[in-house]
């Protein structure tokens, strides 16, 4: 495992170093689908709109379409070894793609449906995490087979919308479920609960600057900090908690900003590192149901998914928004993977 | 709630044939005459297939190319225009869809056309299973359609790589995972209960597909568990069926068929199979599908006999299921118990409340018998309107805010609407014995539409609000009684016409609205033969001991015209003459008709000396004539 361990970090540097010297350190990619305005009625068809599935900004900054046409991607996990290994979390379950993208794999079978999240451990890449609506599954070799992993997690209250790996130790994973978020530190050997929600705990996120450092969204618990590395939590006292949270994100490039998104509030923003908060939804469309938030960790640009409007960026952290396209829209997910610029970002790509 | 791209796949379906004359559709509703030997039957089965048929056929355009699917299949199910289908075929696959609406449609030509198609066109058929991802859908009769369907290409087209496939499994793999899935659900539908139980159209969603897997299965024990599956499902129908007519409870339902009890998918196989109903228009769209492989399927004569013949009353009562609770419950799948009361005029059907699914549940009502039920709103029942992104949230992986605005869209147009008449409640409780329902509602305060909506038909007659507080009246041949336990206003409502889009017409329907948190109704039905007279019904009824409070828990007591005297609490356990009643002792199913054991995956259908029993532990039939 140390080897591993120690031969993942090497790469990892490796690649952060050369793609600094060559551009942008990630890859965005959007996981989309498009709707047609007002409903569906018999005149919208057929429907003139983009394809679903996965839009990848390339070295233009223009979205390239990659993958199946497919509706319901909630996230692209990509082996830190490898950049032709993909997994995504779909309604079909998870699709694995050992060729950047061009073809698919439908990798868990008949009784997995509609996972939530996928995430890898970047010190044991084989170890793949799939959040399912009950309970998690866990691949260690490469996708091919996903037993459920589920020891300590409740026989309901499983429900699991968010699965992250804590990248300072490998087997420590967090899981944002119906009943509160869960702990391991083995691999999914055994799981306990660290801390208790009424409902669904939307979305984990481990800060880039502190490795003990995890913010959470919750349905009904507003939002959450730790700064153990998840052993503890605290609610975010300048976060509104009435309505549903739905995700957030740290700024890689500033270590006092957080943002999260919401249906109800829209984009909540931090720059004191979660002291006070701000209301930035001046210039997104009213209403600003924003369905999910990313912060482009290459130059802290804020992107906001407004529900079946469009994609909105900005260059000031929520201060000014402009229409970044993808109208008619509902993000899933902006994934932000760390770019290998000694190989294409992905096959299809130029 | 799934991707748009799979409900617009469905629509297409559903309007993909237009309206033209139909013999059965614009004609007179059938004779309600019992054909007496399995050969009638037969013939007369076979006619029926032979007229869908030949009215769709009739519809092409000479010389024009195919436009769907139903119009390829059909005419290959004829033997008709081979070269045309193929080029048909040619041009469809080039932009083939995804989902299960489309895969099923297109097994259904892939195998009917295996000699029939060129090899382009088949090529074309193979080619766009290579190349479009499949979405699965996240419903119980998703998968049946989806695994029924790869199941039977994976066997069409064996010993393939997995890079030929959309999957990106092998045809082995593909193969074992179909068969794995259609096994389990088989299994737990036939042990713990039906899921989608009594739907009024997604039993198209199942019949089509076990259909196809009972013709075109290569493993005989495939075919053979298609064929059981059918029975099974056909057994249902007949059993909860009045002259064809689907009434409540189920699982899943419409905004139209709701109300309109005749206009669903359901009575297109009711009139296939028994030819007791008049089909609905374009026979629903699905049942082409079913049409053109359809006489690969024989009808048990004692299915027929106990959709058409019932010489008594009776009383059937069946264990069903929940859909799956990802969240918001202790229970993977609650149990749901179902009554069925049927009479000669009328049939009185419930479970005890509670939502078996999130937007589509009826949990009751009485409906009444009609000699043509097109046009007809035979039916009375009452319900609390829910909107609530907790309840979708207990059945569908998804945030919470955008749901209720999705499932409009998504051919649930009513969902969010006050007076809606479609969905069950979790503040709904019901308990029904013989010909008397009792509906109690506990709405909790803050809840979104915090009332609840009673169904006046516009085919009632003699209308009476009595100052008793019984509201009285007659429908069709039907006595019925109707008392509101909190105040009311009786006002017209507009109904919606389509589930699609939500467009409503007013035709003199009226919404009994109780806009009360603690409630009840209770109705009773009676047939007219019972009585000199309505007013003589009216006297009995005003006669029977009634007693109630809404204040802390709704608690009713009354006694039934039956003689039984029923007390129901909300959150209690129901007391039938001063025993609780125990539904834990129910079976799968108990009546004169159907009959199976908790677990046993072991159905007996029993109609007089005729007696048939699936047994999927065994996976055999067994035929008998009773001595």
């Amino acid at each position: 495992m140390s080897k591993i361990k120690i031969a993942g970090a090497l790469l990892l540097s490796w690649v952060v170093a050369l793609g600094a010297a060559v551009g942008p350190a990630h890859d965005l990619i959007l996981c989309v689908t498009f709707r047609v305005p007002g409903g569906l009625t018999a005149t919208a068809l057929p429907l003139p709109l983009p394809p679903c599935g996965f839009h990848q900004r390339g070295a233009d900054n223009r979205f390239t379409h990659f993958g199946p046409n497919y509706p319901r991607f909630n996230n692209l996990a990509r082996d830190p070894r490898d950049p032709r290994v993909l997994y995504a979390a779909s309604l079909n379950g998870v699709l694995c793609s050992t060729d950047g993208g061009e073809s698919w794999r439908i990798g868990t079978s008949w009784d997995m449906t509609e996972p939530r999240d996928v995430c890898i451990d970047p010190h044991a890449p084989d170890h793949i995490y799939l959040a399912l609506p009950d309970g998690i599954a866990v691949s260690n070799d490469r996708g091919l087979t996903w037993p459920r992993r589920e020891i300590g997690l409740p026989r309901r209250g499983k429900y699991m919308q968010a699965v992250k790996v804590d990248r300072a130790q490998a087997g420590r994973v967090l899981a944002g479920c119906e009943s509160g978020i869960y702990l391991t530190e083995n691999g999914a050997q055994s799981w306990r609960r660290v801390f208790s929600t009424q409902a669904t705990t939307t979305d984990l996120q481990q800060s880039p600057h502190d490795a003990q450092l995890w913010l959470a969204t919750t349905q009904s618990d507003g939002a959450l900090r730790s700064r153990d590395g998840g052993l503890t939590w605290e609610k975010i006292a300048g976060v509104p908690a009435a309505a549903a949270l739905y995700n957030i994100a740290f700024d890689a490039t500033n270590a006092r900003r957080y943002a999260v998104a919401s249906w109800t509030y829209g984009i909540l923003t931090t720059e004191d590192g979660g002291e006070t908060w701000s209301e930035r939804n001046a210039g997104l469309p009213a209403p600003h149901r924003v369905f999910r938030l990313g912060i482009d960790p290459d130059n802290g640009r804020l992107y906001a998914g407004v529900y079946e409007a469009a994609v909105y960026e900005s260059l000031d952290f929520g201060r000014t928004w402009r229409s970044a396209g993808f109208e008619h829209s509902v993000v899933y997910n902006f994934v932000f993977l760390p770019r290998f610029v000694n190989t294409p970002a992905l096959a299809h790509l130029p | 709630m799934i991707a748009r791209r799979l409900l617009i796949a469905s629509f297409a379906l559903g309007c993909a044939v237009v309206s033209s004359a139909q013999p059965a559709f614009v004609g007179p509703a059938p004779a309600r005459t019992i054909l007496p030997t399995p050969e009638l039957q037969r013939a007369a089965y076979l006619a029926r297939i032979d007229e869908i048929l030949a009215w769709r056929s009739s519809q092409a355009k000479p010389g024009e190319l195919f436009p769907e699917m139903t119009m390829i299949a059909t005419k290959l199910a004829l033997h008709q225009d081979a070269e045309l289908c193929s080029r048909s075929v040619i041009q469809l696959m080039k932009t083939p869809a995804s989902g299960p609406f489309w895969m099923f449609p297109t097994v259904n030509v892939a195998f009917l056309g295996r000699d029939q198609l060129s090899l382009e066109a088949r090529q074309a058929i193979r080619k766009a299973w290579s190349r479009e991802m499949q979405m699965r859908g996240d419903t119980e009769n998703h998968w049946a359609m989806y695994y029924t369907s790869l199941y039977l290409m994976a066997e069409l087209y064996p010993n393939e790589p997995g890079s030929s496939w959309y999957s990106g499994k092998s045809s082995a793999d593909n193969l074992a995972e179909a068969k794995e899935y259609l096994i389990d659900w088989m299994n737990l539908a036939t042990t713990v209960g039906q899921g989608e139980f009594n739907p009024t159209h997604y039993i198209g969603e199942y019949a089509i597909p076990m259909l196809y897997l009972a013709t075109w299965a290569k493993d005989p024990a495939m075919r053979l568990r298609g064929k059981m599956t059918l029975d099974w499902i056909f057994a249902d129908l007949a059993e909860n069926t009045l002259n064809g007519v689907l009434h409540g409870a189920n699982a899943r339902t419409d905004d139209v068929s709701v109300i309109e009890r005749g206009k669903a998918l359901a009575s297109f196989f009711s009139w296939v199979l028994f030819g007791n109903v008049p089909p609905i228009i374009s026979y629903g769209g699905w049942g082409l599908y079913f049409a053109t492989v359809a006489k690969n399927y024989e009808l048990p004569e004692v299915i027929y006999r106990i959709a058409v013949d019932r010489p008594s009353d009776y009383v059937q009562r069946d264990f069903k299921r929940t859909r799956r609770r990802w969240r918001n419950s202790d229970v993977l799948m609650a149990p749901i118990y179902k009554t069925n009361y049927t009479r000669r005029d009328y049939a009185v059907g419930s479970y005890q409340g509670g939502l078996a699914d999130p937007i589509q549940t009826h949990v009751w009502d009485v409906t009444w018998d009609v000699r043509d039920p097109r046009g007809v709103h035979n039916t009375m029942f009452s319900m609390h309107p829910v909107s609530s992104s907790y309840d979708l949230q207990t059945y569908f992986s998804e945030l919470p805010d955008q749901m209720a605005k999705e499932v409009t869209k998504e051919g649930k147009a009513s969902y969010d609407s006050p007076d809606k008449f479609l969905g069950g409640s979790r503040f709904e409780q019901v308990f029904q014995d013989l010909d008397t329902v009792i509906a109690l509602y506990d709405i909790p305060v803050g809840t979104r539409f915090p009332h609840i909506n009673g169904f006046f038909s516009k085919d009632l007659v003699q209308l009476t609000v009595d100052p008793s507080g019984w509201i009285f009246a007659q429908g069709g041949s039907c006595y019925l009684a109707y008392r509101p336990l909190a105040a009311y206003q009786l006002r017209p409502v507009a109904l919606i016409k389509s589930s699609m889009t939500g467009e409503r017409a007013s035709l003199g329907d009226q919404q009994l609205f109780s806009p009360h948190l603690k409630n009840g109704t209770i109705v009773q039905a009676a047939a007219v033969s019972e009585f000199k007279d309505f007013a003589a019904f009216q006297a009995a009824i005003r006669a029977l001991p009634l007693s109630f409070q809404l204040v802390t828990k709704p608690t009713v007591t009354f006694q039934t015209l039956r003689g039984k005297v029923v007390t129901c609490t909300f959150g209690a356990a129901p007391i039938v003459n001063g025993q609780p009643f125990d539904y834990t002792t129910w079976k799968l199913f108990e009546g004169p008709y159907l009959n199976a054991e908790k677990g046993s995956g072991r159905l007996t259908i029993t109609h007089g000396a005729l007696e048939r029993i699936l047994d999927f532990k065994t996976l055999s039939i067994t035929d008998r004539v009773k001595p």
